[in-house]
């Protein structure tokens, strides 16, 4: 008899991911094809992935998309050296709590987005305040997480470092750094997702040209063109699940030990 | 093992600890001779582990002094090693058991802590484990690499809170016999608190046994069982019977048996 939960294997998961796409791509397509929803501009999925099959090999789409990529990761790198050193002091250290507190509660809500127009005023039009906005989003997670995971840094880890003479600066770099790594890094890891979704989204409200936004922007001003538009919103989900298994990759070979941690 | 550190001793006088309006420990003085056995052993709660974070400089008493080798205690005593009851929360999960014992070594040159890491995982029964991670192995063995992280310190007092208190009752042996070996050969100080009776009486050769909180030594009893110990012969000793009983007594406050306590009885009076 099989277990209810029994987990499934990868290739099993993987065929049965294919299976579920493709089954929607086939019904969506069946329903154009035969008017039973209809419209100017509905994406007939064999059109999209012909599309975007070209689009793959255009190296003018491909230049944009290394520019999403950049700016995205300057982006994340920003708001993960932001997040981490921030996020980290005010979890070890209650009086930088106190100071900056206040700041992060006051800032938080601001939807990222909006401070981008703001950003290109003030730095001009050019990567740079795209990678801004783009750790402006992303530097949340970073930042909480780093806080919770220093706070709560097991303290019979620390009792015991204290006993062998470790000092308050040794304490902070070889038990409570290591201890909450793989918390933050779960901050990076959903971060990283969140940026390349503002990274695109940030491109298409600046409209300065650049990226895989840039390209959809210019593209959808002909109707013609809807298929390129939508065969490139397709590409930039691929990224998006491309990253998430590289970051999901990263997870496991550098922080497999945090199973090993108490609780 | 090349060591001739000279075991050290420890003095407690009129120790006490009070948190808020909890007094967890009234009043204790005791001595742990250097080079012995002594357990100090307590009903939970009594405030075992708060008096030995005191003894091991991480927690200051309300008042009342420890003295390491006559100097009084301020922060972590040189020559002090302790071992935490939760291994698994002491271990650093990051670290392979290597590193994990090599980590309080990090002033000494490399080669030398290698050689000192591996002789300590040799004394403690886990050499050729050094690639493990500690979470790969049994609480047994954790608490074994525990051990070998304290004593790659050579340590002059080894200090152990209910070191076996989570792993099974055949492992528990073991490593109550490790214990005393490396003591035996090493000559350490070893301090080791303990809720369990017949454990006190095995290690021991001075029991301190505490009275429930706020605490107070309720008697110091010295074991003059045979050395080497052996867990079937020394446990089958009528002197070690006789003592557990005493032991077990003066934790349940129940007065002396009138027959066969002998000498001991009139010294129940606290
Ligand atoms: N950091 C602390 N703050 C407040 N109370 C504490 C603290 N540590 C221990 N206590 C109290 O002191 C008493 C003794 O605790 P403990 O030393 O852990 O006992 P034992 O180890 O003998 O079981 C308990 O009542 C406990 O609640
Ligand atoms: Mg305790």
């Amino acid at each position: 008899m099989k277990l209810i939960s029994e987990p499934l294997s990868l290739l099993k998961r993987i065929v049965l991911g294919v299976i579920g796409t493709l089954g929607i791509g086939l019904i969506l397509e069946v329903l154009i094809r035969t008017r039973v929803i209809s419209g100017a501009g509905l994406p007939l999925p064999s059109a999209v992935v012909r599309q975007g099959y070209h689009l793959l090999g255009n190296t003018a789409f491909l230049t944009q998309v290394f520019y999403t990529l950049r700016e995205w990761m300057l982006g994340l790198l920003i708001a993960s050296v932001v997040g981490v050193i921030l996020g980290g002091l005010m979890g070890a250290i209650p009086t930088v709590f106190t100071m900056f507190s206040l700041p992060v509660e006051v800032l938080r809500p601001l939807p990222a987005i909006a401070i981008g127009p703001l950003l290109l005023l003030l730095l001009g039009t050019s990567m740079l305040p795209m990678s801004l906005t783009v750790a402006a989003a992303c530097v949340w997670p970073i930042l909480f997480n780093a806080m919770y995971a220093m706070r709560s840094v097991d303290p019979v880890a620390v009792q015991t470092a204290k006993t062998m003479h470790v000092s308050p600066l040794g304490i902070m770099a070889r038990v409570r750094l290591p201890a909450s790594l793989p918390f933050m890094f779960t901050g990076i890891r959903v971060s990283a997702s969140i940026g390349l979704i503002v990274a695109v989204s940030v491109e298409l409200l600046l409209g300065s040209g650049g990226g895989i936004g840039g390209y959809i922007l210019l593209a959808s001003t002909s109707a013609s063109n809807l298929d390129v538009v939508y065969a490139a919103t397709a590409v930039t989900g691929l990224l998006g699940v491309l990253v998430s298994g590289l970051f999901a990759l990263a997870d496991r070979a550098a922080f497999g030990w945090k199973k090993g941690l108490a609780q | 093992m090349t060591d001739n550190q000279i075991p050290a001793e420890l003095v407690m006088t009129g120790i006490a600890k009070v948190y808020g309006t909890n007094r967890a420990i009234d009043d204790i003085s005791a001595t742990v001779p250097a080079g012995q056995v002594t357990v100090i052993v307590g009903p939970s709660g009594a405030g075992k582990t708060t008096l030995l974070r005191i003894i091991c400089g991480l927690d200051a008493p309300t008042s009342g002094q420890v003295h390491f080798d006559g100097a009084p205690i301020d922060g972590v005593p040189d020559g002090l090693a302790m071992v935490f009851q939760d291994y698994s929360r002491s271990l650093f999960p990051w670290l392979r058991v290597e590193a994990n014992v090599g980590f309080p070594l990090r002033r000494i040159d490399k080669k030398l802590r290698r050689s000192r890491v591996m002789e300590a995982l040799e004394a403690v029964g886990l050499a050729g484990k050094e690639h493990l991670y500690p979470w790969e192995m049994s609480g047994g063995m954790q608490q074994r690499v525990a051990i070998a992280r304290a004593l790659a310190c050579h340590p002059r007092l080894l200090v152990m809170d209910e070191p076996y208190a989570s792993v099974d009752a055949q492992t528990r042996a073991e490593l109550e016999d490790l214990l005393l070996t490396i003591q035996a050969t090493m000559k350490i100080t070893v301090l080791v608190v303990t809720h369990d009776i017949d454990e006190s009486v095995y290690l021991a050769d001075n029991i301190i046994v505490l009275s429930k909180a706020p605490s107070r030594v309720s008697e110091e009893i010295p074991v003059r069982l045979a050395r080497p110990r052996d867990q079937i012969t020394t446990k089958e000793d009528a002197e070690f019977i006789r003592l557990r009983a005493h032991v077990l007594r003066l934790l349940r406050n129940i007065p002396e048996a009138p027959t066969g306590a002998g000498s001991l009885a009139a010294k129940v009076t606290a």
